[in-house]
């Protein structure tokens, strides 16, 4: 009986570039072994031979699907190593695992997107995605947060997307170091919500970030009109098995690797510790 | 009920000896005061005990090692013969089933496992101190998940084949044994036991909640509870790997790109903690409370199953002596 599948067994992929993004989070490009599809807002389980595995949505095109971008923070066992890494490394990925975000429940709407931090590695994914099918959408706006001005990750990318004719990007930073140049907004991510213009009625709202920031954006869209089944949050939860089995991403009836990690705050607003 | 055969202890021991060849068989065998499945030798096949609840760790064990390399799925090289299984197990297997033999992502170790393994299911007669299945609506005796029940009357031994697996052993059984049909008198001494048994447990657990109730009142429950009772508990995590529902576990990283599965408990300190720092579960008393959330509360939400059998092992297994079911008595008696 051989013949059933390993479903515990990652396929290898080598790390092609690595790209500095700011001081702590760096982007990997990675190249597997085989051609590997994926629907953005799903996640891989990152394997380090030997030392450790983790979950990352992928920062890239869902449309490229022999090559893909994971945007990681340092900040722990597993993060700390591959930040070591220069390219050339063999890495092994499982996946991809879990709900993505639902493109058709964008299509014909009006996009509001709230990002902080490395938060934006997902949305990026999301971004790529919905600027090859604009035409679909009505309009997006996204506002991106983070800490400090060399903290802001994606240069090159924001300057890309505000090309996009049908697109609007804000950005704002909690504060400005002595020396750092900064011509934004200055303070927290939702103070950007009150500079914009959506029509709330026929629009769609997505979050991701750090969960102190998720809470806040989502009280504000509530406050501004947002309906529950129409704000989706990408939630972060530890993670193991990536298959629904292992039980570590509980969150209340939910595994977070396989019902998430996109949810509406409708499905999950019940269910114990969701901004944890 | 189903039909059940009849053939001598004398000869069901002979079989089970000529048996040993083909399969490995797992059977409860008492040592010291506790019942396990244990691996039987030719030796070993007087020692099986029968109709007695219950072996001290689960059927899970087997299904599911403490610890395993996920590397290579392939089957053991003989199917496994597990007797002795009480209901409570069998009902617990179902529910070890809606994560492992998920269709989306079957557990290729477990089906594997499972596929090839015969499961005896048995009559309790009696019960332990702890047994609690017929408060959550559970039968002392086998009504599902298993391929053959079995019991032993005094010299004789009952079958009853409920799968195709089921009657090709019983088949094969009948080759080299005297089969008979079980005539009318077994059949009311088998449904006689099995009352006598319902009526003990009901009396036992007079007092204790029924399984609805104790999901609510636990899902209705404030800190205060989980605090008061959580001060014992040594985060030691025995009631989860003891219980038969309990599925969590850890994969382990091995050189190859190669997983070890190992089992792994929301009673344990960091089992939610993701790396930027939040822990759900970051005091003991959210822990504790965690696992009765899970069984009582989550799980059944989720599968529209009762994720406890009522078997009592955690209760058996807590070092802190932490007894559930007075828990759930005191959260009834504060309601
Ligand atoms: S919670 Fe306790 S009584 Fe219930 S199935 Fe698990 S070990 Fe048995
Ligand atoms: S809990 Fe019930 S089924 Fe399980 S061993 Fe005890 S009496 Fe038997
Ligand atoms: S990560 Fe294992 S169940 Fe979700």
């Amino acid at each position: 009986m051989k013949d059933h599948k390993n479903i515990y067994l990652p396929i290898k992929a080598e790390v092609t570039e690595v790209i500095d993004e700011s001081p702590t989070i760096k982007s990997f490009v990675l190249k597997p072994e085989h051609e590997f599809a994926f629907k953005t807002g799903q996640f891989i389980e990152l394997t380090l031979d030997n030392i450790g595995e983790a979950p990352f949505t992928p920062s890239s095109s869902p449309l490229v699907t022999d090559e893909m971008q994971v945007t990681i923070m340092k900040t722990g066992y597993v993060t700390d190593r591959i930040h070591e890494f220069k390219g050339g490394e063999i890495v092994g990925i499982r996946g991809p695992y879990g709900r993505g975000y639902p493109l058709e429940d964008m299509f014909g709407k009006e996009l509001l997107v709230l990002g902080g931090g490395c938060g934006f590695a997902p949305l990026r994914s999301l971004l790529y995605n919905l600027s090859a099918e604009q035409d679909k959408i009505e309009k997006l706006t996204f506002c991106y947060g983070s800490k400090t001005p060399g903290e802001c990750i994606f240069k090159p990318y924001i300057d890309e997307l505000r090309q996009v004719p049908k697109f609007e990007v804000l950005r704002s930073v909690d504060k400005v170091e002595e020396g750092e140049e900064w011509n934004e907004d200055v303070g927290v991510v939702t103070c950007l919500l009150d500079k914009i213009e959506v029509n709330v009625p026929n629009s769609v709202a997505v979050v991701c970030g750090p969960p102190i920031m998720m809470k806040f954006g989502t009280y504000k869209l509530l406050e501004m009109g947002f309906p529950e089944d129409k704000i989706y949050l990408s939630m972060e939860k530890n993670m193991s098995c990536g298959l629904g089995k292992c039980g570590h991403c509980m969150m209340g009836k939910y595994f977070v690797c396989k019902d998430g990690p996109v949810f509406t705050y409708e499905e999950i607003k019940d269910q114990p510790d969701i901004w944890k | 009920m189903s039909d059940f055969y009849r053939l001598t202890k004398t000869d069901w021991d002979s079989a089970l000896r000529s048996f040993i060849s083909h399969y490995t068989i797992l059977a409860p065998v008492e040592e010291e005061g506790h019942i396990d499945y244990t691996p039987i030798d030719e030796e070993d096949v007087e020692r099986i005990t029968y109709n007695k609840p219950k072996p001290t760790t689960p059927l899970k064990t087997l299904l599911l090692p403490v610890k395993e390399s996920l590397a290579d799925p392939s089957s053991p090289e003989n199917p496994w013969l597990i007797m002795g299984i009480p209901a409570c197990d069998l009902h617990a297997k179902s529910l070890l089933d809606q994560f492992y033999l998920d269709p989306e992502y079957p557990d290729p170790f477990y089906k594997n496992r499972t596929e090839n393994s015969i499961f005896i299911g048995t009559d309790c007669h009696g019960h332990q101190e702890h047994c609690h299945c017929t408060s959550y609506g559970f039968k002392p005796y086998p009504t599902a998940n298993d391929d053959i029940h079995l019991v032993r009357h005094g010299t004789d031994v009952y079958v009853s084949p409920v799968t195709e697996k089921g009657e090709k052993f019983i088949e094969k059984l009948s080759g080299s044994t005297n089969l008979s049909k079980c005539d009318q008198s077994a059949i009311d001494w088998i449904e006689s036991k099995r009352k006598e048994t319902v009526e003990d447990l009901d009396e036992h657990n007079k007092n204790l909640p029924g399984y609805e109730k104790s999901g609510e009142l636990i899902n209705a429950s404030d800190e205060e509870i989980w605090k008061e009772y959580g001060d014992d508990c040594v985060s030691c995590g025995a009631c989860a790997t003891i219980c038969p529902t309990c599925t969590c576990f850890l994969l382990i990283d091995k050189p190859g790109l190669l997983k070890q599965r190992q089992v792994d408990a929301c009673q344990y300190p960091a089992f939610e903690k993701v790396a930027a720092g939040e822990d759900p579960l970051d005091a003991l008393h959210k822990r504790f409370s965690n696992r009765y959330m899970c069984k009582y509360v989550w799980r059944p939400e989720r599968f529209e199953e009762l994720a406890c059998t009522g078997c009592g092992r955690c209760i058996e297994a807590c070092i802190g002596g932490i007894n559930k079911n007075e828990l759930i008595k005191e959260l009834a008696n504060n309601a």
